[in-house]
């Protein structure tokens, strides 16, 4: 049977399933949904054959990313339990391999995307790629407590890139979108971190927990879940969602919030029950809100009319 | 059958199911290329007729 250690001597042992890993197929699921509920609520038609390369590019984007996040965290990615069983901390692709195939796939989705859909999508694409590479994992990842904050817009710009591939432009809907993706993401990622915590100071990553605490860790948790309640409720208030929308981002966001409250009175934090409640809900919330946007829209009974402010790009 | 003639094995193994992901990933290109050249003629070609 192939062991860790037969594939670290052997990286030409890599299977297909291996390189498909480097992609981070779970992430890419989420970024692809949130990108198609920008496709579908963006004002205009689209040929759906346009809509599908569009929604592909995105997916490669996203998975490029995540490919070229694991070569250049390598290293750390082998000390933490979380991550020491992806290909290459494992041994099983080589981290040059992972770099190129990575680039290779980030100019092909750019490139396939500026020339069949649009250059705004394209340059959008090409940001957030460039974003998330450069700013989070080359520079902020490493530095900082706020490196998940800073770096959460790469994560939160798919419904943005999805409505500039139907528009050819940007307006305020679209970034309403990502305002709570933004918002969503670092009490998201610091529930993860709480009960993660040992994991990351083992490998030298600041985050929240382990350069300010626990304590302070939960406050702010607690703080982005307060102001992401209101802010999920606005695609409602600009006219972008209907009732079905507002009433599970109501429903939902006070979940959210119960449970922030949770991690804020926690008293076991050797196991971090709320933590983990949260991270779980938190991934529901999301993927609740963004399909009663796609499942109004698709039953035609969103608004008609769209806020979108004028075109910005 | 030693450890090299399994590790081999497995190697020859696993770079043909790279081969063929690739050469299916190529053909998918050149479909998604031939299938948008269409789509974006239909809008900017055929239309003027």
């Amino acid at each position: 049977m192939a062991t860790a250690a037969s594939f670290a001597l052997n990286p030409r042992a890599a299977t297909v399933g291996d390189f498909f890993a480097l992609l981070k197929p779970r992430v890419m699921s989420l970024v692809i949904f949130t990108a198609l509920a920008g496709i579908i609520v963006a004002p205009g038609g689209i040929d759906p054959v346009v809509a599908f390369t569009a929604l592909l590019c995105i997916a490669v984007g996203a998975g490029a990313s995540g490919a070229l996040n694991m070569a250049y965290d390598s290293d750390i990615d082998g000390l933490m339990s979380r991550t020491a069983t992806r290909p290459i901390p494992m041994g099983k692709i080589a981290r040059g391999d992972a770099l190129g195939f990575g680039w290779t796939l980030s100019a092909g989705a750019v490139t396939i995307m500026g020339l069949f859909v649009n250059l705004a999508a394209a340059a959008l694409l090409a940001f957030s790629i460039v974003f998330y590479v450069g700013i989070y994992t080359l520079w902020l990842k490493r530095r900082t407590a706020q490196n998940i904050v800073i770096g959460g817009l790469a994560g939160a710009l798919p419904p943005a890139i999805g409505w500039a591939a139907v528009t050819g432009s940007l307006s305020l809907a679209p970034l309403v979108l990502v305002l709570i993706t933004f918002l969503w993401t670092p009490p998201h990622f610091w529930a993860l971190a709480l009960y993660r915590s040992d994991d990351y100071a083992r490998a030298g990553v600041p985050m929240m927990p382990v350069v300010k605490g626990k304590a302070s860790t939960r406050k702010q948790i607690l703080g982005y879940a307060l102001v992401l309640f209101p802010v999920g409720l606005l695609p409602g208030a600009i006219g972008l969602a209907g009732p079905l929308y507002v009433s599970a981002a109501a429903l939902f966001g006070a979940w959210f919030v119960w449970e922030a409250v949770a991690v804020w009175r926690e008293t076991d934090v050797a196991h971090e029950p709320a933590a983990r409640r949260l991270f779980g809900v938190s991934i529901l919330y999301l993927f609740v809100l963004f399909a009663a946007l796609i499942v109004e829209r698709l039953m035609g009974i969103a608004p008609l009319g769209h806020a979108t402010f004028g075109a910005w790009m | 059958m030693n450890d090299d003639d399994d590790q081999n094995a497995r190697n020859d193994r696993a770079r043909r199911m790279r081969n063929v992901a690739l050469a299916l990933v190529l053909g998918a290109l050149v479909v998604l290329f031939f299938v948008m050249t269409i789509v974006r003629l239909k809008g900017h070609v055929f239309d003027w007729q």
